[in-house]
């Protein structure tokens, strides 16, 4: 670290990971498809940044890799794949939701919460390298898994799997120090499958059910 | 004891001074983005001045309660304004409030207002006392939330005490998560109660938008003064926390008054800054449909309940 | 000096008892002589307060009785007074109101009966909070509960008043076991039902009875103060009641059963509470103060609304104890004693404010003969005085600065936040968020009351009611005006206030803070000192009247001379009509829409078209309801299942007299073998 005093490196990690939460609420305040979107990308970007400082402060180079990576597939490439979805299947915004927007964000607080319950006997042990990052990725990744359960459409069940997966790859930098190089190269080229597999999949669902309503798959069952 | 009358009486001056211009300059940005010339910053003093000389016209159905209303909802506006550091740190009226005061002063000016959009048995005016109420009601509890939880690293609900501790960085805990989530819910709540885009838009008079237009419909002359300034400093009052809270550096730690010449220019400078942001993000976006509000006001008590939870489990 | 203030008290509420029956089908006499009685006992109730709360120990009296294991016994320390006082101060402004108030009731009901019953509802709140010994503690406890019943079914000609004295009559019975169960234990225990048997117990309750009595004594006296799940009688029984008993029963009834729960708790059980028990408490008050304020805000039936607002007071104060019964398990003596205080605080202040408003309300009806704030309107022209008593009330209980109610709240507040010295990671999480369900409390109260004052006293009137209604005879307006003053009183004297509550919380935390909390030689008030947060009402309230004259001083300045012009209000190019002004269920609907959740409303809208055209409509019918979930979906099962049971023993209710009396002589024939 050297440069850099460690109290002080360890609130940048700390801000940084507090503004992905922060997007993470966004998307789930969020109806417009677009935007949702957007705002994942957004979220990459504060992911490749919390990376590069990650790799900056702690001289472990193979994260800088991982960083780029992040630009390149979940800021550029994915967004803009979803995005054609979208223009594609002209579906602009989530109107009726599993669960109500109010109530919806009053459960990501109380994941937030138990995130922090859960994860405070690991924090107090004091190796990591920031106090929060390792709660604030639990709470992604629980906030991501339920977006896929609160919203219908398949584009934005995409959005909140991407979100549990930039929930992990943040456990994975802050709190391990980066996986492995080639565990990530095999994590980006299962997410950006993923993405386009997922891609096909709502198109198909478009063409058979004139909707992307995932609901919908229940008809399937005869 | 003179000296802490002339700094109340000071700050107190500088509010009722400043705050029409921040309207007027964010009108300005508006109208700039908008590729128009737009009216110039000091045009709202020219309005209330125009406004105090000019007639009243008063609707033969209300009571005492419209009159008085344009004076309380002031008379508790600047008590709150006085409660804030402005330019110096140490307010001498500290003592007598912390932020929950500032809040309920605040609410005080709401309830009488509430209470004389109903007077005039108009339906504007009992649309918007409506709306405001459940606007009020979902932001005031965000707002004491997010300025608790910046208190919680200081040791101190009251604001003047926050704003000192962190702006000479003494005995305060330097915490970046809690102060991220903090910041946008009061931003959020700074757009919500003082009528902005888009929660309610300050310049419409369509109605079925708008809210606190709605309310002040049937206000004229003095008393629309009255309540527009008011209106203004709530505004001015809201752009100062944020900056003072958030970010004091700049201001006055002693009462010296060239240190308290500077604080007032860094004062000015940073609510000015906070007035273009705020133009900018309405000409940004579109106002959200009522029902919508409460998406965003739903963010932000999450945002601020979560700020002073993490406080709470991480730190202490 | 007690012994006589006691005797006066006493003999004043005697007198009120019987005195009204000799003066036989004379109203206006027995007005005079129920409540002037009335009036002389409780001011010397209050004289009993005053000087119990600045006496250095406590006053005892007590006298055998023929009957076994009941002893008369009495005890006046400092909490006892503190309730003594509430009440006797409540009772001198409800009196002086009644006079004017039962008027109304001339020739309809028996003023002599009611006049009695009020007396006899007077003194027996007065004696449960002064009972030194359980059985004397049931036995006026049961007194209070079946008179204030027989005074809920005063207009007993009305269903829904039977229905709901039926529901009251139900539900105190069962609050009642519960206590008796909490008695039973300490009683098994201490070998005596005298209350300092219970504090010094030769040998400690095992946790597990003290948590037994614990949750009997919560169910017993929570059913008494309305907790949500167990309040559902309230908004029926204290609305039925004629407005100046209900103005008692809100205002200080269920106060006595926060009165038993900080006797039970911190007196008798005293010392190290599990940390649950804390929880417990502040969780049921946080959504008993939350769910009370949202349904009112859902009532247009002004009594209705003020009595789900006792709920949400109940919960605050009980917000403030359980913050300070979680301190005082961790061994937080201090802040122990801050909780209790808030929580004292805003008892008081509860009655005062409750207690004017529920006479406001009474005086509204008296004017209008409606309870249906829809009805209202326009009434601040028709009654200034009325109105602005009620103003005050509802600036008060919105907790705005200078009020008292302002005061209360915020020192629970601060007794919330404080609790990151907690060492214990889920009481301090829990704890933040009990005051975001304060601070929305607070805040959906203040919309209350701005739909509350703004619907019945401004804009114009919506009915004939309201059109013809004229302000209320002196009596009543006075008994307002004491209230009123003494609510403005509790907000900017809280020097005062706090070093006598300060005497009643010392002996059962054992620190005394009033001098820790009152800082800037009384002016503020400062939690714990350390400069953690202070407020200072007087102050305020001083600049706030300051300010408003210079706000006037400047328009003037400005604006020179004030030139007014009268015109009727815009209504769009047509006449406007009251008809047009927005209702109070229009108020209330963007809150209904956002809290749909909770409410789960329920909407029919039935349309009769034109046969010419589709456009038109001849007919509209509009329904709306929120869905009583507490009653729907846990009294209606238990209710339904005790049915079903009673269905089954039905077969031995034949109707025929023979048969019952051969059970009888069965029985007793069994008996006289049993015991040979």
């Amino acid at each position: 670290m050297g440069v850099i005093h460690p109290d002080i490196a360890s609130q940048m990690v700390d801000l940084c990971a507090a503004l992905l939460l922060l997007t993470c609420f966004a998307i789930v305040a969020q109806r417009r498809l677009s935007a949702c979107v957007d705002l994942f990308a957004l979220q990459s970007a504060f992911l490749a940044a919390t990376a590069a400082l990650v790799a900056f402060l702690t001289g472990i180079h193979h994260i800088y890799i991982a960083a780029l990576l992040t630009v390149v597939i979940k800021v550029i490439v994915i967004p803009r794949i979803l995005k054609k979805v979208i223009e594609r299947l002209n579906v602009t915004r989530e109107l009726v939701l599993t669960v109500n927007i109010p109530p919806a964000l009053l459960i990501c607080g109380a994941l937030v919460i138990l995130a922090f319950y859960i994860t405070q006997p690991i924090i107090s042990l004091g190796f990591l390298l920031t106090k929060d990052s390792l709660a604030i990725s639990l709470s992604i990744v629980l906030i991501g898994f339920f977006t896929m359960i609160a919203r219908k459409k398949a584009v934005t069940q995409v959005v909140g799997f991407l979100v549990m997966e930039n929930g992990l790859f943040l456990g994975a930098t802050a709190a391990a120090y980066g996986m492995p190089l080639i565990v990530e190269l095999g994590v980006f080229f299962d997410v950006l499958v993923a993405g386009l597999i997922i891609g096909i999949f709502t198109h198909r669902l478009q063409d058979t059910f004139d909707s992307v309503d995932t609901s919908k798959l229940t008809e399937l069952k005869e | 004891m003179i000296e802490s009358a002339l700094i109340i009486l000071s700050q107190a001056i500088a509010a009722l001074l400043v705050s029409p211009f921040i309207v007027g300059l964010i009108r300005k940005v508006k109208a700039r983005l908008q590729c128009r010339q737009g009216a110039s910053v000091i045009q709202p003093y020219y309005d209330l001045s125009k406004l105090f000389r000019k007639d009243v016209v008063v609707s033969t159905n209300t009571s005492w309660i419209f009159t008085a209303t344009p004076y309380i909802l002031f008379a508790s506006t600047l008590t709150a304004s006085l409660l804030v550091p402005i330019f110096l740190s140490k307010v001498p009226m500290n003592f007598a409030g912390d932020v929950i005061a500032v809040v309920y002063l605040l609410a005080l000016g709401t309830f009488f207002l509430i209470l004389a959009g109903l007077d005039a048995g108009s339906a504007f005016g009992g649309m918007g006392s409506s709306r405001e109420a459940i606007v009020a009601s979902l932001t005031e509890p965000a707002m004491i939330l997010s300025i608790f939880a910046v208190g919680l690293t200081a040791g101190s609900t009251n604001l003047s005490t926050i704003v000192h501790k962190t702006a000479l960085l003494q005995d305060i805990v330097t915490d970046p998560p809690p102060h991220l989530m903090a910041f946008v819910a009061l931003f959020i709540v700074t757009l919500a109660e003082t009528g902005r885009v888009p929660v309610d838009n300050p310049a419409t008079h369509l109605e079925l938008t708008m809210i606190h237009e709605a309310m002040v419909l049937e206000y004229s002359g003095r008393y629309l003064a009255l309540v527009e300034w008011a209106s203004a400093l709530k505004l001015l009052l809201f752009l100062t926390l944020l900056s003072n809270i958030f970010a004091p550096w700049g201001i006055a730690t002693e009462a010296e008054p060239s240190w308290m010449a500077l604080g007032m220019l860094v004062w000015l400078a940073k609510v000015s800054g906070l007035a273009v942001v705020i133009g900018v993000i309405e000409s940004m976006f579109a106002k959200l449909r009522l029902f919508r509000v409460t998406d965003l006001l739903g963010v932000a008590f999450i945002l601020s309940l979560l700020a002073v939870v993490f406080f709470y489990i991480l730190r202490v | 000096m007690i012994t006589l203030f006691l005797l006066i008290a006493l003999v004043g509420y005697g007198l009120g008892i019987f005195l009204p029956l000799l003066a036989h089908r004379r109203p206006r006499v027995q007005n005079v002589l129920a409540h002037g009685a009335a009036i002389l006992g409780s001011i010397g109730g209050v004289a009993v307060g005053v000087t119990g709360l600045a006496a250095e120990s406590p006053f005892v009296f007590s006298l055998p009785s023929t009957l076994p294991l009941l002893r008369y016994a009495i005890r006046l320390d400092p909490l006892s007074a503190f309730f003594v006082l509430a009440i006797s101060l409540v009772g001198v402004a409800v009196s002086v109101f009644a006079l004017g108030y039962v008027r109304e009731f001339y020739g309809r009901h028996s003023i002599g009966a009611l006049g009695a019953l009020y007396n006899a509802f007077l003194l027996s709140m007065t004696l449960v909070v002064l009972a030194d010994d359980g059985f004397f503690f049931l036995v006026v406890w049961e007194i209070m509960s079946l008179v204030s019943y027989f005074l809920v079914v005063t207009e007993h000609e009305k269903a829904e008043v039977r229905y709901a004295g039926f529901f009251y009559l139900i539900m105190t019975h069962v609050g009642t076991a519960f206590i008796i169960v909490t008695y039973l234990v300490f009683y098994q225990q201490a070998g005596s039902f005298s209350f300092e048997a219970f504090r010094n117990l030769s040998e400690p309750l095992p946790q597990g009875l003290r948590s037994v009595v614990f949750v009997a004594a919560l169910i017993g006296f929570g059913t008494k103060a309305g907790i949500v799940p167990l309040h559902v009688w309230l908004p029926y029984a204290h609305p039925a009641a004629p407005s100046h008993v209900s103005a008692l029963m809100s205002g200080v009834m269920i106060k006595t059963a926060i009165y038993g729960m900080v006797r039970v708790y911190f007196d008798f059980l005293g010392g190290e509470f599990p940390w649950w028990w804390g929880f417990v408490i502040l969780t049921v008050g946080a959504v008993s103060a939350l769910l009370g304020v949202m349904y009112a805000l859902m009532e247009h039936d002004l009594k209705s609304l003020l009595a789900y607002h006792s709920v949400e007071n109940i919960g605050i104060i009980l917000m403030g104890i359980g913050a300070g019964m979680i301190f005082q398990s961790y061994g937080l003596t201090q802040l122990a004693a801050l909780g209790l205080l808030a929580g004292l605080y805003h008892t008081i202040n509860h009655a005062m404010f409750k207690g004017l408003l529920f006479l406001g309300a009474g005086s509204l009806l008296y004017a209008t003969h409606t309870r249906n704030m829809e009805e209202y309107g326009g009434l601040i022209r028709k009654m200034p005085w009325t109105a602005f008593f009620f103003l005050v009330g509802a600036v008060s209980i919105s907790a705005l600065p200078p009020s008292n109610g302002f005061v209360s709240e915020w020192l629970t507040f601060q007794s919330l936040f404080l609790s990151f010295q907690i060492p214990d990671l889920l009481m301090k999480m829990m704890l933040p968020i009990s005051a975001a369900m304060l601070a929305l409390t607070g805040v959906l109260a203040l919309a209350c009351f701005a739909k509350a004052f703004g619907i019945s006293f401004l804009a114009m009137p919506r009915s004939a009611h309201a059109r013809n209604a004229r302000e209320v005879p002196p009596a009543m307006r006075v008994g307002m005006a004491v209230l009123a003053v003494v609510c403005v009183l509790l907000g900017v004297a809280p020097m005062v206030v706090v070093p006598a509550i300060d005497r009643v919380t010392t002996p059962l935390v054992g620190v005394s803070i009033a001098d820790k909390v009152l800082t800037e030689g009384g002016l503020a008030l400062m939690p714990m000192g350390g400069g953690f947060a202070s407020i200072s009402t007087p102050v305020l309230g001083l600049l706030l009247a300051l300010l408003v004259p210079v706000a006037w001083l400047m328009a003037v300045v400005i604006g020179g001379k004030l030139r007014k012009r009268f015109y009727k209000t815009w209504g769009c190019g047509i006449t406007l009509q009251p008809r047009m002004e927005y209702t109070a269920t229009g108020f209330a609907q963007p809150i209904k829409q956002v809290f749909s959740t909770i409410y789960r409303p329920t909407v029919k809208l039935e349309t009769d078209l034109l046969e010419e055209s589709r456009y038109f409509s001849k007919r509209m019918h509009f329904e709306t309801h929120i869905e009583p979930v507490f009653q729907k979906y846990l009294y209606d099962p238990v209710v339904r299942s005790l049915n079903a049971v009673a269905d089954r023993f039905r077969v031995v209710q034949t109707g025929s007299l023979q048969l019952y009396l051969s059970y009888i002589f069965v029985t007793l024939l069994i008996l006289l073998l049993w015991v040979r």
